[in-house]
C-alpha cells in the first residue's frame, strides 16, 4: 500500500481543478451515474458530430478525489475519438485500474498513458476501484444511449 | 474502570492492521467482540449445539433452555415488563420491518400518517415508505435545529391530528444527538399517538429501562452491543404483540395447521419463525454479562469523557468542521475537511490504522438536509481511549498535509 502512488500530485491537482466539469452545450448523449454505497454520482455528456467523432465531454457531479480526477481525465482525452475508439479506451483502462501492468490500446498517445497511469494506483485499493470506473461505465452507457442510472459495481 | 483492561477482553486488538495497532472508530457502524462472546458461539456449536424448540432429546432441552434464558437476560437489562415482550429478529432492520409491516397490516389506514425525523437512518424510513406505496399512509419529517437535535417543541409542531405513529431514533448515528424519547413518548401517548424507536446506537451507549420510557417498541441491534451479528431484538408491549398478527409464516410460530385453517402460536413464537440465530442469541447472553460486568453508568461516563476530549481536539483543527453540536451527545463525531472528500480522509486514515466511516451512513436525508453529499464518522466505544483520538487527529493532520492545506 502506498499512499503517494494514490495520491500522485496529478489526481490531487485534477481533482481540485477538474477540467471539463460543465454541461457541454447541445450535447447529444448523455447517462447519469451513482454509487449508492457512498452517495458519489455523476453526470456524462458528450457531443457527436456528424462523422461520429466526440467533439465535446463533460460532465457534473461530486465525489472524491479519485473519481472527480478520473472524470477530468477522461473527458480529456476522449475528446477527438470515435466511438468505437473511446468503448477500446475504456476497456484497456478498466483493464488496467483491476489488474493490468500496462495500458495496451493503439489509441492513446504515450502521453495520455502517461496520464492515465496516475491512476493505477487504484489498483492496491480495491474498495476505491469503483471511485475511478463510475464515470467510464457511465460515459459507455451515454454511447449506448442508455435510459437506466450506472450503478458501480466492485 | 481499567480501560486497558477492558480492551484485552477484545481479542481483535492483538491484531497487528496492516502492520498497524487498530484505532477502532467505527463502533456506531458495529463493534468489536469481547473474547467470552466469540468463545461462547465456539463452544455451543462444538459442544452443546441442537436446534432449539422442537426435539425432546437432552441437547434439544438444553439449548432451549439456553436460549431462553437470554431473552430473561435482555428482559432484566432493558427492565421490559414481561419476558414475553422480547422477541429475536436477525436485525434492528428485521425489527422495525415487523413493526411497520404488522402495524400495516392491521392497524395503520390510508390517509394516516407517520411522523419520523431528517435523522432517521434508511431502516427507520424504508419500511414506513413501503406503507406510504402499499396503503397510502403520509410520511412527515421532524426537522433537525442547527445543532443537529430534534426537540420536542419540534415534534408537538409537527403533530397533526392524523397523526397514529412517531418512529424516532434514540441517538443519532450522525450528529449524536439524544432525543428525548420520555418526553416525546408522554406528549404521543396523550394524544393516543404509538412511539416507535429505533434504539441500534441508544442500546449500546444508554441506560436502557422499558418501563420508564414507556414506548411501544423498542429495536436493537446486537452487533453494535458487542454481541453476534445477524440478530436483532423487538420490544413490543405485549398488548400489541398479542393484538397485532404474525410477521412471517413457517415453522414455530404456529399453534395448529388444517387444511382450511391455521391458528398461531403464543408469544413469543408467534413472531419468530423458522430456525432462528440459535448460537448468536445463545452468546448474546455473554454480551449482556460483559456489559453487566462493567456498567452502563461507566459505559456513559467514558463514552462521554471521549466524545468531550475528541469534541475539543477536532474543533481546534482549522479545516475540520464537525457536523452538529447537540448538548446531549452521544460517542459520534461527524465530520467534514473542506477540500477533502471523506472516501479520501477514510483511506487515508486507515494508512495509519484509524478505522472510520465515510459515506452518507444510510441518513441521505440528513445529508441532503445539510447539502453535503457525504461526511467522515469517528465513533466510540467502552475499548477506546483519548489515545486513539489523539491519534485520530494526528491522522487528519497527516490527510491535510497530503491535500497541501
Amino acid at each position: 500500500m502506498n499512499l503517494k502512488e494514490l495520491y500522485q500530485e496529478i489526481i490531487l491537482e485534477h481533482g481540485k481543478n477538474p477540467r471539463n466539469l460543465r454541461k457541454t452545450e447541445g450535447f447529444n448523449k448523455d447517462a447519469k451515474g451513482n454509487n449508492p454505497l457512498c452517495g458519489d454520482n455523476v453526470h456524462v455528456y458528450l457531443k457527436l458530430n456528424g462523422q461520429k467523432i466526440v467533439e465535446d465531454a463533460s460532465f457534473e457531479g461530486s465525489g472524491c478525489a479519485i473519481s472527480m480526477a478520473s472524470a477530468s481525465i477522461m473527458t480529456d482525452l476522449i475528446k477527438g475519438k470515435n466511438e468505437h475508439e473511446a468503448k477500446e479506451i475504456v476497456e484497456d483502462f478498466l483493464g488496467m485500474i483491476k489488474e493490468n501492468p500496462e495500458l495496451k490500446s493503439e489509441y492513446l498517445s504515450k502521453d495520455e498513458k502517461t496520464k492515465l497511469m496516475c491512476l493505477s494506483g487504484v489498483k492496491q485499493y480495491p474498495m476505491r476501484v469503483k471511485c475511478a470506473t463510475l464515470s467510464w461505465h457511465t460515459m459507455v452507457s451515454a454511447f449506448d444511449e442508455k435510459k437506466e442510472e450506472v450503478k458501480t459495481e466492485n | 474502570m481499567n480501560i486497558d483492561q477492558i480492551k484485552k477482553e477484545f481479542p481483535i486488538f492483538d491484531e497487528k492492521i496492516q502492520n498497524n495497532d487498530l484505532v477502532y472508530l467505527d463502533s456506531a457502524n458495529s463493534s468489536q467482540k469481547p473474547k467470552i462472546v466469540v468463545d461462547r458461539i465456539n463452544e455451543f456449536y462444538t459442544k452443546q449445539f441442537s436446534n432449539v424448540g422442537r426435539s425432546v432429546h437432552y441437547l434439544a432441552v438444553a439449548a432451549t433452555n439456553l436460549y431462553e434464558n437470554t431473552r430473561s437476560s435482555v428482559q432484566k437489562y432493558i427492565n421490559a415488563k414481561d419476558k414475553n415482550e422480547i422477541v429475536f429478529t436477525k436485525g434492528a432492520t428485521e425489527a422495525l420491518n415487523l413493526v411497520a409491516n404488522t402495524l400495516g397490516q392491521s392497524y395503520l389506514q390510508e390517509g394516516d400518517e407517520v411522523l419520523i425525523t431528517e435523522l432517521e437512518h434508511h431502516s427507520n424510513y424504508v419500511p414506513w415508505h413501503f406503507l406510504r406505496k402499499s396503503k397510502n399512509i403520509k410520511i412527515n419529517f421532524a426537522e433537525i435545529n442547527e445543532e443537529g437535535e430534534i426537540t420536542l417543541e419540534e415534534i408537538e409542531k409537527k403533530i397533526t391530528p392524523k397523526t397514529k405513529l412517531i418512529s424516532i431514533t434514540h441517538l443519532s448515528n450522525v450528529t449524536g444527538a439524544i432525543l428525548p424519547v420520555k418526553e416525546i413518548t408522554q406528549l404521543a401517548h396523550s394524544k393516543g399517538i404509538i412511539v416507535v424507536v429505533d434504539g441500534c446506537q441508544g442500546a449500546p451507549h444508554l441506560k436502557l429501562d422499558m418501563q420508564d420510557l414507556e414506548c411501544d417498541f423498542y429495536a436493537i441491534s446486537c452487533h453494535k452491543m458487542y454481541g453476534p451479528t445477524g440478530l436483532g431484538v423487538l420490544y413490543g408491549k405485549k398488548k400489541w404483540l398479542e393484538e397485532l398478527p404474525p410477521y412471517q409464516g413457517g415453522g414455530g410460530m404456529i399453534n395448529e395447521v388444517k387444511k382450511d385453517k391455521i391458528s398461531y402460536g403464543e408469544l413469543p413464537n408467534k413472531y419468530e419463525a423458522g430456525t432462528m440465530a440459535t448460537a448468536q442469541v445463545i452468546a448474546f447472553d455473554q454480551s449482556i454479562k460483559f456489559l453487566e460486568s462493567i456498567g452502563i453508568e461507566n459505559v456513559m461516563k467514558h463514552e462521554a469523557d471521549l466524545v468531550e476530549y475528541g469534541q475539543e481536539l477536532l474543533q481546534k483543527n482549522n479545516s475540520v468542521k464537525l457536523i452538529g453540536n447537540p448538548k446531549n451527545k452521544g460517542g459520534v463525531l461527524s465530520f467534514t475537511i473542506e477540500g477533502v472528500h471523506p472516501h479520501d480522509i477514510a483511506t487515508i486514515l486507515d494508512e495509519d490504522g484509524v478505522a472510520i466511516r465515510a459515506g452518507h451512513h444510510c441518513c441521505q436525508i440528513l445529508h441532503d438536509k445539510l447539502n453535503i453529499p457525504a461526511s467522515a464518522r469517528a465513533s466510540v466505544g467502552i475499548y477506546n481511549t483519548k489515545e486513539d483520538l489523539d491519534q485520530l487527529n494526528q491522522s487528519i493532520n497527516n490527510c491535510k498535509k497530503i491535500f497541501n492545506l
